[in-house]
């Protein structure tokens, strides 16, 4: 066993390579970055401007990414739950089809969709005039924070509605008919009984859009210019246009945190599961 | 409260597929029926037509009287169990009894009430806040009972539901949910593949073959009286022999062939038999092994040798090659493999048929 377990541990030798100086290195000097000022001196200085100029657009960004993962939540039970307790088959296949596209979108492009889309005089709006819907005078564009999360919500709902989906799919059908053969509507089966044994991978899903909606910096670039903006916003800033990496790093650091934060939540909640069972 | 439950004509279908192909079927209340067949002989699909889960294509499903073919699972006053026990793991032993009941907005204490007594009565007292996910299998299945019977259904359905539990605990579940069954005085309908089960547990069993009933009656009538070569295989009778026969009175004159010697029988044989090609079938457990040139009266004497042997308990499963053919036969003597012998079968274990009938 001990010749094996050896040359076992000098296989991984070459993955934890990778991961220390791809991952590991370039993250602590930019965390160690973010407590230093331009001479290498120990400080909280950058994280005193990161406040001073930032909170708002901290505050902000928390919002932002908070409603659209609440949307992406409910899009995404909604999509799942059709796709399960649905029954008509063909509203079923063609839901099925359409509502991966925008996986397969980038996010860059999403925005730039969004733009032409969601403007004062895109193509929302005017459809909406034409059908006479909306009057004309009364038309407003949602290049704001509403467009960060409408494109978010867009971009990210069928990256999680595919992981509930296929959860759903994959718990034992007899669980559902048990509820509908007592009576339960099929509202009632789907928060009741579907929801909540699907909950683990939807947390997961949310977790990993979180991560990833706090990352992106094309989206809130494209669609809402001015003042407040995402983080990420902020970051590219201070480095692109100021040359100022300590304040980068610091609202680094910050983003760290909350993501941080929602892996710590989601690790808590799969422990405290795995101790229930 | 129990109900008589009437099927008439059923016919359901998977696609172009015909599953169930015209069934009809009176349940009186209180009965407890088992539908016993091989895989994919539509009893599953009967009783999730009955349930409500599939849709009848043709025919009427009455329950007291009243036609309910049409009507969602839950407005036709049944209540299943599942073979998976399709317990919700998120929910405690009380939650799942009692959603039902949370379904028919009854309110919180009378709930709990009710929860407490059907978990008395399943002995499942102070299991009430364990999660499902904690419990042995014949306690999820108690559960799973439990939650069907807490909405009091006029009729309950049992879908395989003793398939997933280990042998001996099977033995004490059936003979607790006939128990409670007859207690209860409910309407029943279980669906199994397991002969002894349905035996044990059924007042009345119906075979099904191919979407068709093949057979109803007791029990006992099944299991003595089968009506077709396929009942009598199904239900145990699975050696077969084939000869010539000519009936001569109130007894069957049996001429010589491959596997048989020739024999007088004191049977009437298939009704309206006179002459021709008759197939027996017996059970293993009713033919007896004789010394190779031994002969018996108002028996079946089909000489052979033994080609295999096993032990199950309590007596001695051999294999005879007669011809062409094998037959199973049970003794309670040890003989050695290739020890010449004769499989007796006396003239009242045969069960038989006129070569044709299915």
């Amino acid at each position: 066993m001990g010749p094996n377990r050896n040359i076992s541990i000098l296989l991984t030798v070459p993955a934890l390579l990778v991961v220390a100086l791809l991952f590991i290195y370039p993250l602590g000097f930019s965390l160690v970055g973010a407590f230093q000022d331009k001479a290498g001196v120990w400080t909280l200085g950058n994280f005193g401007r990161a406040w001073e100029l930032y909170r708002l657009d901290t505050a902000f960004t928390v919002v932002i990414v908070l409603v659209s993962c609440v949307l992406i939540a409910l899009m995404s039970i909604a999509i799942g739950g059709y796709l399960t307790l649905g029954e008509s088959p063909l509203a079923k296949s063609i839901l099925g089809f359409l509502y991966r596209w925008p996986l397969f979108i980038p996010f860059i492009v999403a925005a730039q969709c969004m733009r032409t889309f969601i403007a004062r005089n895109g193509m929302m709006n005017m459809t909406l005039v034409y059908f006479g819907i909306l009057d004309l005078d009364q038309v407003q564009g949602f290049l704001d924070w509403r467009g960060i999360v409408f494109t978010f919500v867009w971009k990210q709902t069928p990256f999680v509605a595919l992981m509930v989906a296929g959860a759903m799919a994959g718990l034992d059908r007899a669980t559902i008919e048990a509820a509908r053969n007592l009576g339960a509507s099929r509202l009632r089966i789907l928060v009741e009984i579907v929801v909540p044994q699907v909950s683990r991978t939807l947390a997961v899903g949310l977790v990993l859009s979180f991560v990833t909606m706090m990352s992106v910096l094309s989206v809130p670039l494209m669609l809402s210019g001015q003042s407040p903006s995402m983080l990420t916003v902020n970051m590219a800033w201070r480095i692109n246009s100021v040359g100022d990496y300590g304040t980068a790093n610091a609202l680094g650091f910050v983003s760290y945190l909350m993501t941080g934060f929602a892996a710590w939540f989601y690790l808590r909640h799969g422990m405290r599961e795995k101790a229930g069972q | 409260m129990s109900a008589r439950l009437e099927i008439d004509r059923v016919e359901a279908a998977y696609g172009s597929t015909r599953v169930l192909k015209g069934v009809s079927l009176d349940v009186a209340p209180g009965e407890f029926v088992a539908l016993l067949g091989s895989s994919g002989c539509g009893k599953t699909t009967l009783l999730r037509t009955i349930a409500g889960f599939m849709q009848a294509t043709a025919g009427e499903i009455r329950v007291g009287g009243r036609d309910i073919a049409r009507e969602p699972p839950d407005k036709r006053g049944m209540a299943m169990v599942f073979q998976s026990y399709a317990l919700w793991p998120h929910m405690s032993v009380a939650q799942n009894v009692g959603y039902g009941l949370r379904l028919k907005k009854w309110d919180r204490a009378r709930i709990d009430r009710r929860v407490g007594e059907i978990l008395t009565m399943l002995k499942l007292d102070g299991f009430g806040q364990r999660n499902v996910t904690q419990l042995s299998g014949g306690q999820r299945q108690r559960v799973a009972l439990g939650r069907a019977l807490a909405v009091d259904p006029q009729i309950l359905l049992l879908d395989e539901p003793l398939s997933n539990l280990d042998a001996r605990i099977r033995e004490d579940v059936r003979h607790e949910i006939k128990a409670l069954q007859k207690s209860l005085g409910i309407t029943a309908i279980h669906v199994t593949h397991d002969r002894e089960e349905a035996m044990v547990m059924a007042d009345r069993i119906v075979i099904l073959d191919a979407g068709q009933i093949a057979q109803v009656g007791p029990p006992e009538t099944i299991y003595n009286a089968p009506n077709s070569p396929f009942v009598a295989a199904f239900m145990g009778a699975t050696n077969v022999v084939r000869f010539d026969a000519e009936r001569a009175g109130e007894t069957i004159q049996v001429a010589p062939g491959a596997s048989n010697r020739a024999a007088r029988l004191s049977r009437s044989g298939p009704q309206g038999f006179a002459r021709g090609k008759l197939v027996a079938h017996f059970r293993s457990e009713a033919a007896e092994l004789a010394d190779a040139g031994a002969d018996f009266a108002d028996s079946l004497m089909l000489p052979g040798k033994i080609v295999q042997a096993a032990y199950p308990g309590g007596i001695w499963r051999y294999s005879v090659a007669v011809g062409d053919s094998q037959f199973l036969v049970d003794a309670p003597e040890k003989r050695a493999l290739g020890d010449a012998v004769a499989v007796r079968v006396p003239a009242d274990a045969l069960h038989l048929y006129s070569a044709g009938a299915s």
